[in-house]
């Protein structure tokens, strides 16, 4: 299961997507995610769909691949369905007791599926093409105009890169502490809630203490080297925008376009 | 018997980081030996044990041990995991107990053993790797690194199994506590006829201690053979990053200066014997 966690995962590559400034792919995102909810039709989704698949592909990172990051939310997904399902008022489709499923309940369940998913894609397509540093340093430059009224935002992104540098740190740690207490014949398997909310404890304990081993040797570490802030620190990789960026922006302006004329178009028809 | 036939193990398989840690590996160890495993790092000894130890399931390839199939669908797993102990690499990070006492009897609980028969593998393992009673009521997290190492190996040897496996279990201890523990586990596998397998960078160690030595090199089976017949390939174990033990060395050096010397000694006190047997015949 630890290996199906995609998040913050870099997939490298030299791809048009991979190539793009990270500025440009973080708020190509952002309006990405804000379509989403804005989409109020089928069509609409279908026209999200082709792009996001168009994107995908020419991020030519393996469709598996990219896939694998939806398997973790799969469970929240089902649960934010049934609850759109059967909690929606309207016209009743389906009646038993007092579980009662209806016309809009089904479709609201169904755009909410389509919503999260997408959301997922869209997010974990990001993260692997973007390595972590890209990353942070595309948040601290689109957060800088902010630190005059004092935002951190060189310590904000720097947090966020040692949080993402320590992703797979500690799933590798949690991988072989698992594979200690397993050793020892702990049991994850079987018993009632509480007795594998118990067995947890071995692994948890273990991984708290080495985190914060690991937090106070990296703090050490940076107050050696005389780490302090931001100001005046110059960057190894200046970020620069170029031509693909101009495309990028391109194509999602004229997504959000096809968008809001899907939206017109089924209100017009009358299409859900 | 540790019956491993065409395993392989693949870590993150099909991604871009895919990585085949353990490639086409038959083996054959037999109940009641001392095994020695060497490789550099990197050439999946760890991988090896852990699939031994019935932690991770190859990639494919069967397992058996003493004729049970792992991961067959008559094969209980937890039951398995009883039969064999591994000490991982630094397993310091797997304390977690409240005292040292109840981090050793970890094990041994699982196994669902009697209070009174807790008490007794707990007081037998630390007083096996050094552990004092005084410490038992401890904090493991008070402890010197050293001694956390200790805990940890007692933890595994608590559960008493009949296959034992260490991966590099005195990396980063003083030079008197490795000797007195692997000193220990010689004793133990004598008394109790245990499999051990011992993995260990040190050519020293592994010279006196095992019986058979597993060499590994870029995921592969490069060697498997008693321990004097690995160290007459000094050329080859050289070429794949290892050596021979320095006494070896220094036999081959004589050798070649002309001293007659016999072949395949591989400690101290081979050496001695040997140079002693050839000074008396020099001297009549
Ligand atoms: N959890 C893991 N994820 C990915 N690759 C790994 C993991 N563990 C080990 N490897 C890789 O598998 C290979 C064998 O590793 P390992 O069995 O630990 O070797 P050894 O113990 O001989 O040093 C190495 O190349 C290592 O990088
Ligand atoms: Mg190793």
């Amino acid at each position: 299961m630890l290996k199906d966690i995609t998040l913050g995962q870099y997939f490298p590559g030299k791809s048009f997507i991979h190539n793009l400034d990270p500025r440009t792919k973080i708020l190509c995102i952002v309006i990405y995610i804000t379509v989403i909810f804005l989409i109020k039709s089928f069509l609409g989704y279908a026209a999200l769909a082709i792009f996001t698949a168009l994107c995908v592909f020419s991020s030519k990172i393996p469709v598996k691949f990219v896939l694998r990051g939806l398997k973790p939310i799969m469970m929240f997904v089902a649960i934010t369905a049934l609850f759109n399902l059967f909690l929606t008022n309207g016209r009743v489709a389906w009646q038993w007791g007092f579980l009662t499923i209806t016309y809009e309940g089904i479709t609201l369940a169904i755009f909410m599926v389509l919503r999260l998913f997408f959301l997922v894609l869209g997010t974990s397509l990001l993260t692997l093409t973007t390595s972590p540093i890209a990353l942070t340093d595309g948040i601290e430059n689109l957060l800088s105009p902010l630190k005059r009224i004092g935002v951190p935002a060189h310590e904000l992104a720097m947090m966020m890169t040692i949080a993402l540098r320590f992703v797979p740190t500690l799933l590798e740690e949690t991988d072989k502490i698992i594979k200690a207490q397993t050793a020892r014949g702990a049991d994850f398997e079987s018993g009632n809630l509480i007795s594998r909310a118990k067995a947890m404890i071995p692994i948890l304990i273990p991984l708290f203490i080495s985190a914060f081993r690991r937090a106070d040797d990296l703090a050490v570490a940076m107050e050696c080297r005389c780490y302090r802030g931001g100001e005046n620190r110059t960057r190894l990789r200046a970020l620069k925008m170029s031509y693909r960026d101009g495309f990028g922006f391109g194509a999602i302006i004229l997504f959000t376009a096809i968008i809001i004329l899907t939206n017109i178009l089924s209100g017009r028809l009358g299409l859900v | 018997m540790i019956k491993l036939s065409d395993i392989c193990y693949t870590y993150m398989s099909d991604g871009p980081f895919e990585k085949a840690a353990v490639k086409n590996v038959n083996l054959t160890l037999n109940s009641g030996e001392f095994i020695g495993l060497m490789g550099h790092t990197g050439s999946g000894k760890s991988t090896l044990i852990q699939m031994i130890a019935g932690i991770v399931k190859p990639t494919s390839g069967k397992i058996a041990i003493d004729g049970q199939e792992l991961y067959a669908k008559n094969c209980d797993m937890r039951k398995m995991r009883f039969k064999t102990g591994l000490v991982m690499q630094y397993p310091e990070y797997q304390l977690f107990e409240e005292t040292v006492f109840k981090d050793i009897a970890f094990g041994p609980s699982n196994m669902g053993l009697s209070e009174d028969e807790i008490k007794r593998r707990v007081f037998f393992a630390a007083n096996l790797v050094g552990i004092g009673d005084e410490l038992l009521e401890k904090s493991p997290f008070e402890l010197s690194g050293g001694q956390k190492r200790r805990v940890a190996i007692a933890g595994v040897l608590a559960m008493e199994p009949e296959i034992l496996i260490l991966d590099e279990p005195t990396a980063g201890l003083d030079p008197a506590g490795r000797d007195e523990i692997l000193c220990k586990i010689k004793d133990m596998h004598q008394r109790l006829g245990i499999t051990v397998i011992l993995v260990s960078h040190s050519m020293e160690d592994l010279a006196n201690l095992t019986d058979r030595i597993v060499v590994m090199n870029h995921g592969e089976l490069a060697m498997f053979d008693k321990t004097a017949e690995i160290f007459k390939h000094s050329e080859e174990l050289k070429r794949i990053g290892l050596s021979v033990p320095q006494i070896t060395e220094v036999c081959s050096r004589l050798s070649e200066a002309g001293f007659p010397i016999a072949e395949g000694i591989y400690t101290v006190e081979m050496a001695r014997a040997e140079i002693e047997r050839i000074l008396k015949s020099e001297k009549s």
